[in-house]
């Protein structure tokens, strides 16, 4: 409970000058899943996402629908300029409860107020596969807000920092995954957002492109803009984040500076024998 | 529906190291701040609310906002529906003549469903292409969200947006078939004649009809997808309802049950057609006003509908 009253503390009375950027009160995601059965073993690897959380979440039988509580009752406040790093294991909600305060998913139960336009870039962020890589730039920019002239002037710095070449006219179904990410990383931040989300999606670059994403998150940081990132990798988690929220079976665990609770992170697998 | 159990089927045991083990019993992590100091805070940095449905003006000018991804989304998907064979985009010329023919084998030579037409062929021609394009659009509208799920949960945007992006992109698939239709029309022996300039007014009406069914269609299908297998199957009874390929007045009278099949939505955008490229139907002004209301009260009726589910699309 200590790291709570820590975060407790702070809003109440420290970090005044900052304003929020982010809040979530009581924050509770219920969604459907069509098509699944108890044999929660299928291959349909377009929404991975959705089957991780399938397989550990509690789950209400309809016929063939299901009821899934990814996310429960989660409080915090987040302000502008912090980078925040979500962590847990698989299916605990991480990526559902990013998506939800990017505004994607309705709240089931509490609410979530959030500045701006916020940019969720997920690995599964979906770009329309069938089209070229410039189509996508351009359809990206617009749904980011962004106007078609505003788009044609970072075009060629969206599509030399995403480091694709010449693929760019290629459909995107022609792409390694790591290209895909690097157009998708290139494409969100183009835009400066408010918020930046980040669900995974550093870890399919190369490290050439892991340095450079990196900078780019700090220059958001710099204008103020809040990021979130999501990661299993515990090492980018530290290098990227001030500030960790720690997700377990849906629920907020801990929330603090990044060495504490990463540190309590890290003790529960020993603990429990991983 | 049963009703939700209330056992909780935990696959995983709690994290050992969990401070509290608030896993463990279960208890809701205590919230910092409680939900009206949330929402005064929210107010007083100037906030906005998530999943919450904006007003109407604001959605309107949201949509006007985002009127350029309408445009880029529906070139971009048009393109690529004719993109994954070799002939490519020809295949929107070569697939409605195959069709055309195909049906006046059927309805013209073997049923002979001829009756009350002057220029069967021409008559049949509009009636397939102006109710192809409804068909298509009302078919993919009503799948608009829950095809496009994964844009839906990837970006914010108005969700209008989709139905309206589906439309176009089916306009825009259809649009060589018109201009076959254009060139066939004169070939069948119809004189030119300057009311074919109000083929263009005629598929605006069209478009209209066809958005505002898509509308109300994408937020039922959203909320019972199911629906989506009826939409086929109601398309194909109104394909042999409307008067595709066979004249209402000749064959069904002018009772009530004419009345009904000749003034529904689909039957009068093909009515309208007619009448702007054939010499046989001239224009009259109960078939372009009851376009013109089915436009208005369809198109803004439909938005107005669609309105109403924002904010809850993209949780199932």
């Amino acid at each position: 409970m200590e790291a709570t009253e820590t975060v407790r503390d702070r809003d109440r009375t420290g970090a005044r000058e900052a304003t929020p950027s982010v809040i979530c009160s009581e924050l509770d995601i219920v969604y459907t899943v069509f098509g699944a059965r108890k044999k929660a073993t299928t291959t349909e690897g377009e929404q991975p996402w959705l089957e991780r959380i399938l397989r550990q979440r509690r789950q209400v039988d309809v016929g063939n629908v299901r009821k899934v509580h990814a996310v429960k009752g989660v409080s915090f406040v987040v302000r502008h300029g912090e980078a925040v790093g979500i962590i847990g294991r698989n299916g605990s909600g991480k990526s559902t409860l990013l998506r939800a305060i990017a505004g994607l998913i309705p709240p089931s139960g509490g609410r979530a107020w959030a500045a701006g336009r916020p940019a969720l870039l997920g690995v599964n962020a979906v770009l329309l596969t069938g089209l070229t890589g410039s189509r996508n730039v351009m359809i990206g920019g617009l749904a980011l807000g962004l106007s078609p002239r505003e788009v044609r002037e970072r075009y060629d710095d969206i599509v030399e920092f995403s480091g694709i070449g010449d693929f760019v006219d290629l459909p995107m179904s022609a792409y390694s995954s790591g290209m895909g990410a690097r157009l998708r990383f290139a494409i969100s931040t183009a835009a400066a957002p408010d918020i930046l989300m980040i669900d995974e999606a550093l870890a399919t670059g190369d490290a050439e492109f892991q340095t450079r994403s990196r900078e780019r998150i700090a220059e958001i940081r710099e204008q103020a803009g809040t990021v979130f990132l999501v990661s299993h990798s515990n090492a980018a988690i530290r290098e990227s984040c001030d500030r960790v929220l720690w997700m377990d079976q849906g629920r907020l665990i801990m929330d603090g500076p990044t060495e504490d609770v990463v540190a309590a992170y890290e003790a529960s697998h020993r603990k429990g024998g991983r | 529906m049963s009703s939700p159990s209330t056992e909780t089927l935990s696959l995983t045991e709690p994290p050992a190291g969990a401070p509290a083990s608030d896993a463990a019993t279960g208890r809701h992590t205590p919230s910092p701040l409680s939900p009206e100091e949330c929402a005064e805070l929210a107010r007083s940095a100037g906030l906005s609310e998530l999943g919450v449905r904006p007003h109407r003006r604001h959605y309107l000018r949201e949509i006007w906002e985002f009127r350029h991804l309408v445009w880029h989304l529906s070139s971009a998907q048009a393109y690529a529906t004719n993109q994954n064979n070799h002939l490519g985009q020809l295949w929107a010329v070569i697939n409605p003549l195959l069709l055309v023919g195909s049906y006046y084998l059927i309805f013209g030579v073997l049923l002979k469903t001829r009756g009350g037409t002057e220029n069967y062929i021409a008559f049949l021609t509009v009636g397939i292409f102006v109710f192809g394009y409804s068909a298509s659009a009302i078919i993919a509208g009503a799948r608009a969200v829950t095809a496009n799920i994964g844009l839906v949960r990837a970006l914010r945007f108005p969700r209008a947006i989709l139905p309206m992006s589906v439309t176009l992109t089916q306009l825009l698939v259809t649009l060589p078939a018109f201009g076959v239709l254009l060139v066939m029309i004169p070939l069948t022996g119809e004189p030119f004649s300057w009311h074919w300039l109000l083929f263009g007014p005629a598929l605006v009406l069209q478009t209209a009809i066809n958005l505002g069914i898509a509308f109300f269609l994408a937020r039922i299908v959203n909320a019972a997808r199911d629906t989506a297998n009826l939409v086929p199957v109601v398309i194909r009874l109104a394909r042999y309802v409307s008067g595709v390929f066979f004249s209402i007045t000749h064959y069904a009278g002018h009772g009530i049950v004419s009345m009904l099949l000749l003034y529904q939505p689909l039957a009068v955008t093909m009515t309208i057609g007619r009448e702007a490229l054939m010499d046989q139907y001239p224009l009259t002004w109960s078939s372009w006003a009851a376009a013109g209301i089915w436009a208005v009260v369809l198109g803004a009726g439909g938005l107005v509908f669609f309105w109403r589910g924002e904010g809850r699309y993209g949780s199932d």
